[in-house]
């Protein structure tokens, strides 16, 4: 039961003085490296890391067969294989949905229950708290079987919904706690400011508070969607339809008990790959800007 | 300053979020389109031998072509019936199925190898097939080794849960290339298999003798060469109380194949998978690789047929060839299946003579129908066909592996597979070794005994 609000827990930061002006800064010792003393090692990390990339990239571009080391002549028929032949076409339509869904669900519920967390206080807030850090120390395959009997009981089995709900339950405690403490960031006296402009409490969150949101919605929605995007064993689990499978799930049946399409595989590594790649790649910005602003606090 | 939660909007806005939350809840329920996890539970009923069924595949994606061209087929001959595939990877298929069964959630029929009928047997989730199969048009054409071979596995019971339809073994993959260019000897024998492995070897050029198995599945691999060289016929003694794993003569023989770890093979063999193994055989210059029929038309499409044989394992000195017993592979029926009429028509097609040629030709595995065993491809498929005749012509001896104790599996893998790689770094002996695993089915097999009374 909601008692009180913490209006305490962002109080407006007080007006100061202007800034006396900076010293200047003291020059440090890898200002002065010369460069290839900064580009090597990370010429050489680099190197180490895409290595790997690589490697798939080869196997999925070159023939069958073929041990070159670049993928030329290069071939484009693992990837047909693997997308149509092995239905990789609609697991990636099917990851997609359970990714964006789990994405808007995920986000819209963090951002409900992180306001009440930043905003109120109430009597067992400090309990839900301890429940929701404690919620990240079970690990899923703990209850996958009360899971399965509650969507069989729901007739959820074989539906996408059912992974959807089961992922977006497991990534709310920690977008929960980054949205709050985001939320707690934002002085409230904006809020109340808009409220004595006329706004009630959702249009003065909408107006006022939600855009200043906007990094560390997109590092918790976009970490809902990788995660949704790489999870494997509730799409194991509580699909039993091939046409209702998502790209982890298919990924893993291109390995069979004895034998094992490298080309195919590798190709379905990088069909896997690219959108949390893009994704990433255009969320790079706010994404180390909303973790580090949303992190917990000591 | 405190304000009432309750402000002056809220209650049209309680009024809008209820209706948000129900349309949200209606909405998703009814595109849910799910259902109950199968059409089984309890202890399942006959049905009316039409409707709907659910088959689960062990072995899904490379197989997953021909089940679909065998359903397709089945559904032709038989209309009323409608099968649904689900292809599941095989390192995946025992922990969904004991998920299923836990959750009531299985399906009609499933893909149920030796390996895994034991677990499942002993949690009750199969039905036995025996009556069944007595008055059906498959009893007396299955290769009767394979019958039996699953029927000890099924769990001391001595009934049959799961109607064969291949039978995989142990190859020995070897470059005809590398081995003319080096003026080697097929390595038919034990002898000739070291000193081949030995003469291939040339380190400082990347090349190598053989590929060992460090990572997961080595146990069998190594059982493999240690019965294989031993002579041991059997994996227990007179008494079916006490393991030979450990007989000296196992002990030499598993040092001598240890022996053979970074000597002539690479060092990254430590944690080699069969994944692994076989994509460096495939892509490198390695002379000879253990595994079984399962990956032959992997190494036609990387090597070429003209660069490669596969034949059985070598023989011991005394011209005899001993090798484990390969998982055999098959279709069970789920005890809670609720249309256990159709499902079992559907595993009678599956494992017929028609349906079990096309199967093991796409497998290129040993077909357990007689009459698919005398198929024209077989005699073109070389492997295949050699490890049909060591099967058959009582060439070669197979040492049962115990598949029927329920933790075989535990005692193969997870708690011998760390130990075995420190025997092939050093950090163990051989012996140490296999005393442990000999004490631990020592162990294994006085409960079972006790559990069987």
């Amino acid at each position: 039961m909601i008692t009180k609000e913490a209006t305490a827990a962002a109080p407006a930061p007080p007006r100061t003085a202007p800034e006396p002006p900076r010293p200047a800064k003291r020059r440090r010792a890898w200002d002065e490296a010369p460069r290839w003393q900064i580009y090597l090692p990370l010429g050489i990390y680099l190197v180490f890391t895409l290595i790997p990339f690589y490697w798939i990239l080869l196997f999925a571009l070159r023939p069958a067969g073929s041990t070159s080391l670049v993928p030329w002549p290069m071939t484009t028929v693992h990837f047909e294989k693997v997308w149509t032949d092995r239905g990789f076409g609609t697991f990636f339509y099917n990851s997609v949905l359970v990714g964006v869904v789990t994405l808007l669900m995920t986000t819209l519920v963090a951002l409900a229950g992180g306001y009440a967390l930043a905003r109120f206080d109430f009597k067992v807030k400090r309990g839900f708290m301890l429940a929701l850090l404690c919620s990240q120390f079970v690990p899923g395959a703990l209850l996958l079987v009360p899971l399965f009997e509650i969507f069989a009981g729901l007739q959820m089995i074989n539906s996408l919904i059912s992974v959807i709900i089961a992922e977006t339950v497991f990534q709310l405690p920690l977008s929960m706690i980054l949205i709050s403490n985001f939320i707690k960031n934002v002085p409230y006296s904006l809020e109340e400011a808009a409220w004595v402009d006329g706004c009630n409490r959702f249009r003065a969150f909408r107006v006022v508070v939600l855009p200043l949101l906007r990094p560390g919605l997109i590092a918790v929605g976009s970490f809902a969607f990788v995660h949704s995007w790489n999870h494997f064993l509730f799409a194991l689990m509580f699909l039993n339809n091939q046409e209702k499978q998502t790209i982890p799930v298919g990924l893993n049946t291109l390995m069979s008990a004895d034998s094992v399409d490298l080309g195919a595989l590798a190709a379905g590594g990088i069909i896997a790959a690219v959108p949390v790649v893009i994704v990433f790649a255009f969320i790079q910005k706010w994404l180390i800007t909303g973790f580090s602003a949303g992190a917990v606090k000591g | 300053m405190k304000i009432s939660i309750l402000a002056h909007s809220a209650g049209r806005g309680r009024r809008t979020s209820a209706a948000v939350a129900l349309g949200a809840v209606l909405a998703l329920t009814a595109t849910a389109c799910g259902d109950d996890g199968s059409g089984a539970g309890g202890d399942g009923a006959e049905g009316s031998g039409k409707g709907k069924i659910v088959f689960w595949d062990n072995n899904g994606g490379v197989r997953t072509d021909i089940w679909k061209q065998i359903i397709a087929d089945f559904e032709k001959a038989n209309p009323d019936i409608d099968v649904q595939y689900v292809g599941i990877a095989s390192t995946e298929y025992q922990s969904k199925v004991d998920t299923a069964i836990q959750a009531d959630g299985l399906p009609d029929v499933g893909g149920i190898s030796a390996s895994m009928l034991a677990g499942f047997a002993a949690q009750g989730a199969l039905d036995p097939l025996d009556d069944r199969l007595e008055g059906s048009s498959l009893n007396g054409k299955l290769n009767k080794d394979l019958v039996e071979s699953l029927r000890a596995a099924g769990g001391g019971d001595d009934k049959l849960y799961s109607v064969p339809t291949s039978a995989n073994n142990g190859v020995l993959y070897y470059r005809t290339d590398l081995f003319e260019k080096a003026g080697l000897e097929e390595p038919t024998t034990w002898e000739r298999f070291f000193e081949a492995a030995e003469k291939l070897t040339d380190k400082g050029g990347n090349k190598f003798g053989y590929t060992i198995r460090g990572g997961s599945g080595s146990i069998a691999q190594a059982l493999d060469a240690m019965y294989g060289q031993s002579g041991i016929t059997s994996f227990w003694d007179a008494t079916g109380k006490k393991t030979t794993v450990n007989d000296p003569k196992n002990v030499e023989a598993l040092e001598k194949y240890a022996a053979l770890f970074k000597k002539v093979t690479p060092a990254a063999d430590l944690n080699n998978d069969f994944t692994k193994m076989v994509a460096q055989w495939d892509s490198g210059e390695i002379g000879m690789l253990n595994h079984n029929l399962g990956s032959y038309q992997d190494h036609v499409k990387a090597l070429g047929a003209d660069k490669f044989r596969g034949i059985p394992q070598p023989v011991g000195p005394d011209g005899k060839r001993v090798q484990v017993s390969n998982p055999v592979d098959g279709v069970g029926l789920f005890k809670s299946s609720k249309n256990k009429e159709a499902a079992w028509k559907f595993i009678e097609f599956a494992t017929s003579a028609e349906s079990s040629s096309k199967f093991n030709e796409s497998a290129g595995q040993v077909p357990a129908h007689l009459d698919a065993a005398k198929a024209d491809w077989i005699a073109k498929a070389e492997p295949t066909k050699l490890a049909a005749d060591a099967l058959t012509d009582g060439s070669t001896t197979i040492v049962q592996l115990p598949y029927y104790l329920p933790d075989w599996n535990t005692l193969s893998k997870a708690e011998s597979e760390p130990n075995f790689q420190k025997v092939l770094l050093g950090d163990m002996s051989a012996k140490d070794f296999l005393d442990g695993l000999a004490e631990k089915l020592n162990e294994a097999q006085a409960e079972w005994d006790e559990q069987m009374g």
